[in-house]
């Protein structure tokens, strides 16, 4: 039985593993480190995607991702936040929207993306709910190459994260 | 003949919140009145593009322009105005012109040779409203006008040209901050494939050597067509070298997809026939300001409110618990009927205390309170609004304290807090109080007016009167909390409001009383409240509760009246009780009793800490009853205040108007309650005493 929870450290390590995997793919996502302490450093990218609300006439907003490390449940966590072209944020009804049109209140789905205290940077942030993810992890049966590159694999597609396949070339070749 | 010229990608303005932080932040702490024009810079990326962006944020207004990593940079201006006027009124057209020639006289010298970025240049025009947080701008990106180029074949990938390897070689071998603007050499016949820059391909061009230019750019468009900024590289390069004029040209728009390659690189081969003039600036028109929302030319607005307004975040934040309650367990509750519901509350003790923090966890943000005591050294531990240092002050006020401190918790709260004695019957008024009176109770009919709940949460039985009369006569929800030793009482008092409509159903073995007919708190009393603090010594004036009654009182309280909120009929709907004496049909009975959105709404909750218990009465209205009666609310109705009065003179004067009086008589010889029958009533009775700690009065 493989446990799907990961220390601090082992957070650190396979986060700067996933970095340098990311600089080698050029996809652009960056380490922020606000001090030393536990969890203050946590991975950053922004990305562009196509609102899926209303429809028909899809407006680009931009989104930043940031996996943190949730103390409380020792897993990876998948925060983001998304502005439009005009520079307002969208709140969580806006979020809902925007992501999941398809999933329909008080589903799974929809209970699993909610607003929260970003743990670094104590702003309201958008998050998937971390409960389930050491479960999720643990469900692949062997250890994971890089754990935060399987976390942002199946979580990250819910919110419009789609790493690119040669994420998995590269973790077999390095 | 349309399809054979070649159309471009406008750039579409985005806009990160930060750069109207930014913009605000310098505003107030550095331009301040000063509207001059200043120099910012943007970006746009060709990795990955989605649309034909141009961005800016915060770092736009530094005066070193540094690119994120894959994006290049774009010149820009911003033209802050002071005023809406001002934005409005400014001539628009005179502003594209102006902006336009600025460009001109860049590419007629050498700067844009030195700097190509020059050639990506945008403006916008915009007004901050600091107070509001709105921002109203314009994005604007020059480009003089000119005659369109004949495209001569379809766009071609580089990936389809036959010396691609060489030349994504070339292309990948730029470096980055070279990739805006760059010319590529690429002989076939020779094999030769060479990168230049603007500067060392355009001065004194080769034509020979021009036959075999790619005319590169960084392309941020994800369509067929090029992006807005090519436009300005084509005037410039006519303007640069004439010699081009009438020649098919290569433009290569450098593209880069998710795995870094160039592969999806297009190239249009155009020609530009007629001369356009543009060294007579004056003949020259311009293009260039970006369409609104709704695809009109006009200006757009923001309102960064919910991120940027302190108030606004807390409130946002306060309300999340809520939202998140409605989004998961119950998307029907209606929490606007919450936020815009306002509450009084008589008494700032105790039960004063610990409501008024229960209304703000439930998102209330009207709460008024009355109370005319101060805050004692006993009080603190209690009440959970004061602290010890509000008993040295020595005159601290409950209520006013009491609203200073729901602001610091919540700012967003509209709390105020009145110091007024609560008027009572039987406490006559002398002479010398009499105006002092007269106002107190002007104030109290303003703010039951003003208000939608009342709570009566007072020490005494007597000082619920008023309340209780005021409710009543101007149909307000009344909910009431008492507390014996270790017994409570929660009651919503019955309306006198108009029935319209449904009428409660009748369930089998449950009795059915409608909100309009249910008692008040002194409906089951057949004596009016008199003096209770007549004749007892200090201990007996102050509360003796188990601490634990007033929290849970309070608790009850509250999400009774939110209970009634949800309610499709509010204070309307019906209380439903068991008549079986058996306890097992009542516990079946009970669970037959109609719900609202939160579960039943009993009348009454009695409960009692001794054994954990809470029962749920519902009684009727009494006709005798000495505060919500027909008789003494007609009275109200025709004398007001001097009613009143006569009513505070002696609680004498209550019971003749119901003839109670009579019924007490009658009733005295004949009433022996069964102790096992009436457990509860113990806790009913010692509600007559006072019940917070407040000694003062």
């Amino acid at each position: 039985m493989v446990d799907g929870t990961l220390s601090w450290t082992d957070f650190l390590s396979e986060a700067r593993e996933f970095l340098h995997l990311s600089e080698q793919l050029g996809d652009g996502w960056t380490l922020c480190e606000k001090d030393g302490n536990e969890p203050n450093t946590f991975l950053s990218c922004k990305r562009k995607v196509r609102s899926k609300d209303n429809g028909t006439l899809s407006t680009l907003i931009s989104v930043e991702y940031h996996v943190v490390f949730s103390v409380s449940y020792q897993v990876p966590m998948l925060f983001f936040q998304a502005h439009r072209s005009d520079g307002s944020l969208l709140d969580v009804d806006a979020t809902w929207r925007a992501f999941m049109p398809e999933a329909r209140e008080r589903s799974d789905l929809f209970q699993m993306l909610t607003q929260m205290d970003h743990p670094v940077l104590f702003r309201p942030f958008m998050a998937l709910h971390p409960c389930r993810t050491s479960d999720v992890l643990a469900q692949f049966g062997k250890k994971s190459e890089n754990r935060i590159l399987t976390f942002i694999s199946v979580y990250g597609p819910h919110v419009q994260l789609n790493l690119q396949n040669a994420y998995g070339n590269a973790i077999k070749c390095k | 003949m349309t399809e054979n010229i070649l159309q471009f990608a406008a750039f579409e303005s985005f806009v990160c919140p930060t750069f109207w932080h930014k913009l605000a932040e310098l505003k107030i702490e550095h331009d301040r009145l000063s509207d001059a024009p200043k120099p910012i810079s943007g970006h746009y990326t060709n990795h990955k593009a989605a649309g034909c962006l141009l961005e800016v944020d915060y770092s736009a207004y530094n005066s070193s322009a540094q690119p994120p990593k894959f994006s290049h940079n774009a010149v820009g201006t911003i033209y802050n105005k002071n005023t809406i006027e001002e934005f409005k009124e400014l001539d628009k057209t005179s502003l594209l012109s102006a902006e336009g020639q600025a460009l001109l006289a860049d590419m007629t010298s050498a700067r844009v040779l030195d700097n190509p970025s020059l050639l990506a240049r945008f403006f916008v025009l915009s007004f901050a409203d600091l107070k509001c947080h709105s921002y109203y701008y314009w994005f604007g990106f020059p480009c003089p006008l000119t005659h369109p180029l004949q495209l001569q074949s379809e766009a071609v990938r580089v990936k389809d040209l036959q010396n691609f390897a060489a030349v994504a070689e070339a292309l990948r071998a730029v470096p980055s901050e070279a990739q805006n603007f760059f010319i590529l050499y690429a002989n076939e016949e020779l094999e030769s494939v060479e990168v230049r820059s603007l500067s060392a391909a355009l001065t004194n061009i080769d034509n020979t050597e021009a036959e075999h230019y790619y005319y590169c750019f960084a392309d941020p468009s994800e369509y067929e067509h090029p992006a807005w900024l090519m436009r300005n590289y084509v005037a410039f390069l006519l303007m640069q070298c004439p010699t081009l004029l009438g020649k098919t040209l290569k433009f290569l728009g450098l593209r880069y997809d998710q795995q870094m390659n160039v592969d999806n690189s297009l190239i249009w081969k155009v020609v530009q026939n007629d001369a356009c003039d543009l060294t007579r600036i004056e003949n020259v028109k311009f293009v260039g300001w970006e369409p609104n929302r709704n695809c009109k030319m006009g200006p757009r607005m923001v309102s960064m409110r919910d991120s940027m307004d302190p108030a606004k975040l807390a409130e946002n934040s306060v309300n999340l618990n809520l939202k998140l309650m409605k989004w998961r367990l119950l998307p029907e509750l209606n929490l606007e009927a919450i936020a815009q519901t306002k509450c009084l509350l008589f008494g700032a003790g105790t039960l004063g205390c610990a409501v008024a923090r229960n209304l703000l966890s439930w998102g209330f943000k009207h709460i008024t309170l009355l109370d005319s005591g101060k805050v004692g050294y006993s009080n603190p531990v209690r009440q959970n609004l004061y602290t010890h240092a509000d008993a040295v002050m020595g005159n601290k006020m409950k209520s006013t304290t009491a609203a200073e401190r729901l602001l610091e918790i919540n700012p967003s709260a509209v709390a105020k807090g009145y110091v007024v004695q609560i008027p009572m019957p039987g406490h006559t008024i002398g002479e010398a109080m009499l105006e002092q009176t007269t106002n107190d109770l002007t104030l109290i009919e303003e703010q039951v007016h003003a208000h939608d709940v009342l709570f009566l949460l007072t020490d005494s039985r007597e000082s619920r009167w008023l309340p209780t009369v005021l409710g009543a006569v101007h149909q307000k929800i009344v909910i009431n909390a008492a507390l014996g030793f270790d017994s409570y009482l929660v009651m919503r008092h019955g309306s006198t409001r108009e029935c319209v409509g449904d009428q409660g159903n009748e369930i089998e073995g449950l009795k059915c009383i409608m909100g309009q007919k249910l008692g008040c708190y002194f409906c089951n009393d057949v004596t009016a409240p008199g003096n209770s603090l007549k004749d007892r010594t200090l201990d007996q004036q102050c509360t003796v509760t188990r601490p634990g009654v007033s929290n849970i009182a309070a608790s009850y309280a509250v999400e009774l009246l939110v209970a009634l909120l949800q309610h499709p009929q509010r204070e309307l709907a019906p209380a439903y009780y068991a008549q079986s004496s058996h306890k097992r049909q009542q516990v079946e009975s009970t669970a037959a009793i109609p719900e609202g959105l939160l579960g039943i709404l009993p009348h009454s909750i009695r409960g009692l800490l001794y054994n954990y218990e809470n029962i749920l009465p519902a009684t009727e209205k009494f006709s005798q009853c000495i505060a919500c009666s027909q008789p003494i609310l007609a009275s109200f109705r025709s004398e007001g205040h001097a009613f009143l009065l006569k009513a505070f003179e002696t609680a004498r004067y209550l019971e003749e108007l119901t003839g109670i009086a009579d019924f007490k008589s009658l009733h005295c010889e004949i009433i022996d309650f069964d102790d096992d029958e009436f457990d509860m009533s113990e806790g009913d009775e010692n509600d007559s005493g006072p019940t917070t700690t407040n000694i003062d009065e």
